[in-house]
């Protein structure tokens, strides 16, 4: 690492054993948090009380705030924040043209490339940010808005994690192909988890709706019958567009913000 | 006949002058927008508890009334017109749900649809078939419900102005927020620099449509313009002195660790103790209580400690309190309701009937319209 004495040191936010020990406990709350329909046991406290849904909505944003608290422990670089503020302006300015067009997804490539440049810390603050950014650009803080925010950071994650390649022609191909393949992969994960936790608040009768207590059988095929009826079609769209853009960007947006990050010393 | 003509207009010219002062303090002292996004969450907790359409639509009026009242005129106030189209569509959505998919039934059939059960191994169930009154009527109750609850929520997206509300990031996410400030700063810039190369672009004679032309000469410039901008403000950010090392006492941070650490632990074990029936829900509730109190608190410790100043905080002040308070009167009414009178909130579809009007929730609600008295018109005088 070269040091210079303008910068000091690397601005990329150090993931500390705290950090990662909160980021493991929060990904396996959020994901009760989202699939507690599939998981609460008959007879169990969630599936007597209407009340889950709710105690959730209000402690996810805690639990972001705990997490983006260990994150950031110590003090964010400038560069970082500077650099943050720019990519989620990016994220909110790219978002709406993804609002209203069937399962068109304009971010997640956004958020896969940049987690992958700039790390798996990084990664999970822009996707808090960039979506809190733009759903106060557009006027759409809402119930959903915790949810959306915390899949989207572990989307940039699991991206900062992917293993790293050669910086040869066959090193770039599959980085983009391994890119595209995640991206694939978690829009679909992540619009069958989003679905979940609204799923019983969507419907409430009839034989797509939540049955409390019905056990995981019956409520996975009932699941299965919703998602397909209703944001499959989303969810595919989603993925499609993730990958198309990844590969169409990828090679552009990956030497851009690796040019910015050399110029920001930032490994 | 001139002189009594023209007083009239001069003292009408001072009282100009002096009423604009005050109407910008108005607009600056409407309420918190902590306040109002409590108060429209404790509406839409009362919503939550009723099926109830005429509760439901006095809700939906109540909202409307206030925003209608308070808001100012930022380009988020027109979210609640949004949001109600959006609440719309929720219910034909779940119309269009019970007529395919089938839900409640009754007696009274309105039409019958084709029907169409399908195989074991898709879910096994009817399509079409009967449509009757009463399942109709529980689907539209229930579409309400999601409607008015989507309502409430647009109404605080119109009322709670979302730089205020970022003041009330605690401040021990500070860097966090300060990269959000960033970026809705940043994100009309770019709409101005895509336009500026747009045109740059032009001017070189430059009109190909073809999406790798596009690529090139205009996201590549857009992009590498905005990350350079970047590094440019943490220079300008470094050189006023953000980010120096802060002289937080070591046992201080620990302590802060600790809790936020345990805190995260005991909602862990709490959610998971409420998913099973080995722990008694009691103690699985008190457990996730008391774990959120610590992560709270947690929270609120290192941001005593954070040696930020804040330029003129926004304080929470009587009329916020009473604007919560107003809200919290709503769902106290329902609470009542649902003791004294249960089967008005939650009206029988089968058989047909006209429903009640709940009095205490009734009530309630109407306390709610509190703050369209309490807090000054932002547009001063007319809505």
């Amino acid at each position: 690492m070269p040091t210079t004495e303008v910068h000091g040191a690397a601005p990329r936010p150090p993931v500390r054993w705290k950090a990662v020990l909160s980021l493991a406990l929060a990904a396996g709350f959020g994901l009760v948090a989202m699939s507690w329909p599939l998981l609460a046991v008959p007879g169990g406290a969630l599936t007597e009380t209407t009340s889950g849904p709710w105690m959730f909505a209000l402690l996810l944003p805690l639990v972001t705030a705990v997490v983006l608290m260990q994150l950031t422990d110590g003090g964010l670089d400038a560069r970082a924040v500077a650099m943050l503020g720019v990519l989620s302006a990016v994220v909110a300015a790219v978002r709406p043209f993804g609002a209203g067009a069937a399962g068109v997804e304009t971010v997640f490539f956004l958020l896969i490339l940049g987690g992958r440049v700039f790390g798996p810390g990084f990664g999970f603050i822009l996707g808090c940010t960039g979506l809190f950014a733009s759903a106060l650009l557009t006027g759409g803080v809402g119930p959903w808005l915790p949810y959306q925010m915390f899949a989207a950071a572990f989307v940039a994650l699991g991206a900062g994690l992917l293993p790293r390649t050669p910086d040869t022609k066959a090193g770039r191909v599959t980085e983009l192909a391994v890119l595209a393949v995640y991206g694939a992969f978690s829009s679909l994960l992540y619009g069958v988890l989003l679905n979940l936790s609204f799923w019983p608040f969507a419907i409430t009768g009839g034989n797509l709706a939540y049955v409390p207590g019905g056990g995981l059988s019956e409520n996975l095929s009932r699941l299965l019958a919703y998602s397909l009826a209703t944001s499959l079609g989303w969810d595919i769209g989603r993925a499609i567009t993730t990958v198309a853009l990844v590969l169409l960007t990828g090679p552009l947006l990956l030497r851009v913000m690796r040019r910015a990050a050399r110029k920001a010393n930032w490994h | 006949m001139h002189r009594p003509r023209r007083e009239p207009a001069a003292r009408m010219s001072t009282r100009t002058s002096t009423a604009r002062p005050t109407m910008q303090t108005a607009a600056r002292h409407t309420a918190h927008p902590v306040a109002w996004w409590a108060w429209a969450l404790l509406l839409a907790t009362a919503a939550g508890r009723t099926a109830n359409p005429w509760l439901l639509l006095l809700i939906v009026a109540v909202a409307g009334l206030v925003v209608t009242w308070c808001r100012g005129s930022e380009p988020w106030s027109g979210a609640y017109r949004v949001f109600l189209a959006i609440g719309l569509s929720a219910i034909a959505v779940r119309m269009a749900f019970y007529i395919v998919f089938g839900g409640s039934d009754g007696p009274t059939v309105l039409f019958t649809l084709p029907s169409v059960t399908l195989p074991e191994w898709a879910a096994g169930f009817r399509l079409g078939g009967n449509v009757t009154a009463e399942g109709a009527l529980a689907a539209l109750y229930d579409g309400l419900r999601l409607a008015t609850l989507l309502v409430c929520v647009g109404a605080a997206n119109a009322l709670a102005s979302p730089r205020r509300l970022l003041r009330s990031v605690p401040a021990a996410l500070y860097e966090v927020s300060v990269a959000v400030v960033v970026a809705l700063s940043v994100a009309p810039q770019l709409v101005a620099s895509v336009g500026r190369v747009r045109r740059a672009r032009a001017l070189r004679g430059n009109t190909s449509r073809s999406p790798a032309n596009l690529m090139r000469t205009i996201v590549s410039p857009v992009l590498h313009d905005a990350l350079d901008r970047s590094l440019a403000l943490a220079a300008a950010m470094a050189s006023r002195g953000y980010g120096r090392a802060t002289g937080i006492p070591a046992p201080a941070r620990r302590a802060t660790s600790a809790s936020l650490l345990i805190g995260l632990l005991g909602l862990c074990a709490g959610a998971y103790a409420l998913l099973g029936t080995t722990t008694p829900a009691p103690l699985a509730w008190t457990a996730v209580a008391v774990s959120a109190a610590v992560a709270v608190f947690g929270i609120a410790f290192a941001s005593k400690r954070v040696p930020h100043t804040r330029y003129r905080p926004d304080r929470f002040g009587a009329r916020d309190w009473a604007v919560v308070a107003s809200g919290a009167a709503a769902v106290a009414g329902t609470v009542l309701s649902g003791i004294y009178e249960p089967s008005a909130l939650w009206p029988a579809t089968n058989p047909l009937a006209m429903p009640d009007l709940p009095m205490w929730a009734a009530g309630g609600i109407l306390l709610a319209t509190a703050p369209a008295l309490l807090v000054p018109s932002a547009r001063g005088g007319t809505p």
